[in-house]
């Protein structure tokens, strides 16, 4: 059985593997670009309170 | 208007008015995105060629326009800051790059996905997709000449020279398939492209949601970026005291 066919219960049956691997590339994408960005922002915000108490 | 931009064009200001437009961005971008959705995979009907396969095209057309979009205001805002020495132009050249590298992604990958039950390929060597393939190498010589250098105003003068040069590309890429005989199709967008009104309808959502996210992205990744340029001014000591995590 190939991936086509073992997806094709999802909605847009023989297309199934090929739209939701798509969205689900883009997705993923989309989330690690988000979550990578708040946390370099969380994480400078930490490093610069860590140096400005360290230099009161 | 001159002493407008000159305002926003401080450190200070940027980084407040990055702050207060997250909100702004993000929840137009989130409901784009949730009625985008919506009208890409249930509303909008299957192709009469294509079948439901066609519906990558609301991830793939909106990806790749924002990818050469993106590449355009790198260049600008570099440009900007070469000739007006404006730091905070540098700032926005600097956190779109990976930004648009991950639109490029997307581009290439959806199309890559799409062509497998379409062409019978994942990858073939064609005008338009070799040209966006070149544009994701010039995002990331971009990203490395960038962090290439310890001090961030010669970063910014070299890698705004490569972007500025790059800029060649874009007309390439988007005339690719009226100037040479491709595989890819195409334009999808204007004459010749789709016609059905709830497909138009979908693109469109989706492109506007795209362009929220970038906004978005940017407004997040640089207040980062200007926080750690201006680590030594008095100012960025009182902002990140009042910020609570």
């Amino acid at each position: 059985m190939t991936m086509v066919e073992y997806f094709s219960f999802l909605p847009y049956g023989k297309y199934a593997f090929y739209v939701w691997l798509a969205y689900g590339v883009s997705a993923l994408t989309v989330i690690t670009l988000f979550i990578n960005a708040k946390r370099t922002y969380k994480r400078t915000i930490l490093s610069l309170k860590n140096k400005f108490s360290i230099n009161q | 208007m001159w002493k407008w931009i000159q305002r926003q064009a401080s450190p200070k200001v940027f980084y407040q008015t990055c702050n207060r437009l997250i909100p702004w961005f993000f929840w137009p971008f989130i409901s784009l995105l949730i009625v985008g959705l919506y009208w890409s995979l249930v509303i909008s009907p299957a192709d009469y060629q294509q079948g439901d396969g066609y519906r990558i095209i609301f991830i793939h057309v909106p990806s790749a326009i924002l990818s050469m979009m993106i590449y355009a205001i790198m260049a600008v805002a570099g440009g900007i800051g070469l000739i007006w020495q404006i730091k905070m132009a540098e700032v926005v050249a600097k956190v779109s790059a990976p930004i648009g590298a991950a639109f490029t992604i997307i581009a290439l990958a959806s199309g890559a996905i799409w062509g497998k039950p379409m062409w019978g390929a994942w990858w073939v060597w064609d005008a338009r997709l070799t040209s966006e393939l070149i544009l994701l190498f010039l995002y990331l010589a971009y990203m490395s000449l960038n962090s290439a250098f310890d001090n961030p105003r010669t970063a910014a003068k070299s890698s705004s020279i490569l972007a500025i040069v790059g800029l060649i590309n874009l007309p390439i890429i988007h005339y690719s398939v009226k100037w040479w005989n491709t595989l890819h199709q195409g334009y999808s967008v204007g004459t010749g492209g789709i016609k059905d009104p709830d497909m138009k309808i979908a693109l469109a959502l989706m492109f506007l949601a795209s362009i929220f996210l970038y906004a978005l992205l940017v407004s997040i990744k640089a207040r980062t970026e200007v926080l750690i340029r201006e680590q030594n001014s008095r100012w960025v000591k009182d902002e990140v005291s009042g910020v609570v995590l």
